[in-house]
């Protein structure tokens, strides 16, 4: 269970902070950030810059992303944005623009 | 009962909620929260802002005004500084409330215009509002929305409720939440 779900229909604008996880299934913008990890589901519309321990994206996601683990995108999932992460994968049919840095 | 949204008890948003979806705070809301659906704020949940809703549940704490188009209950551990409004208001003992209190009209305009305006709810509303008018200080709270106050005394245009309106000074002006990264984006769409 999530710590915070921003459920489908809901739309928060500005900053979310928190220690805990979000899922994502509605619209969120501004900037997001977590201690834990963030899920952007499939329906889920993010515009914001996230930082995160891990983030993973089924939905669409416009921003930068920093994570302190990994990033994934998942088949159907959209990401435009530059990525910052140590672990970060592509699924086969994910969408991605964006520069990445893995800490090399 | 499950809410589809859940803001959760660590979390913080500098900014507004709004959308169709029922709505659980259990942390901190500095902005206005309004939508269609049902709120619930948990024992240790705050917002600063209004809040909006169709049926609410307020067991933490309030800084703005409270608008519920059904029903708006405050339980014992619950504490608003704010004007209330909703068709229907429960308060449990212990509950704190500072401002005014209409169990008339419901949140929406529509739902006080569905009613048919009878005289006697003028006359009520009225006496109601005295105490109101009477009141010797102003609000200690910030008034966060002028948009829904405006529109909960426009509820009830056709009668001259909107007196203690007027003694109050104007609101001040909305805010916009910050869109950090917003120039980011913009440059990054540019490439």
């Amino acid at each position: 269970m999530a710590g915070s779900v921003v459920g489908a229909g809901l739309i928060v604008e500005g900053e979310f902070t928190t220690d805990e996880d979000v899922l994502v299934e509605g619209t969120l913008r501004g900037t997001l950030t977590s201690a834990e990890s963030v899920s952007i589901g499939g329906d889920g519309v993010v515009e914001a810059d996230l930082r995160a321990q891990s983030v993973v994206v089924a939905g669409q996601l416009t921003g930068n992303v920093s994570a302190s683990s990994r990033v994934d995108i998942q088949a159907g999932g959209r990401l435009i944005g530059d990525v910052k992460a140590g672990r970060f994968t592509i699924a086969d049919g994910a969408s991605f623009r964006g520069n990445v840095d893995m800490d090399v | 009962m499950a809410y589809a949204s859940v803001i959760g008890s660590t979390a913080v948003i500098r900014g507004n909620v709004s959308g169709d979806s029922s709505l659980q705070i259990l942390g901190r809301v500095e902005g206005d929260v309004g939508v269609t659906g049902d709120i619930a704020l948990g024992p240790d949940a705050v917002v600063v802002g209004t809040v909006s809703g169709a049926r609410i549940v307020i067991a933490g704490s309030v800084e703005g005004d409270v608008t519920a188009s059904e029903a708006l209950l405050i339980s014992e551990t619950g504490k608003i500084v704010g004007d209330l409004a909703a068709p229907r208001i429960g308060m449990s003992e212990g509950a704190l409330v500072r401002g005014s209190v209409r169990t008339e009209g419901g949140g929406s305009s529509n739902s006080a215009r569905g009613r048919a305006p009878a005289s006697r709810s003028v006359e009520a509303d009225e006496e109601r509002s005295r105490p109101v008018v009477a009141r010797p200080a102003p609000r200690p709270v910030a008034n966060l929305a002028p948009a829904s106050s405006a529109a909960a005394s426009s509820g009830t245009a056709s009668s001259n409720v909107a007196k203690p309106a007027l003694k109050r000074p104007p609101p001040p002006p909305v805010i916009q939440a910050p869109r950090a990264g917003a120039r980011a984006r913009k440059r990054m769409l540019k490439r």
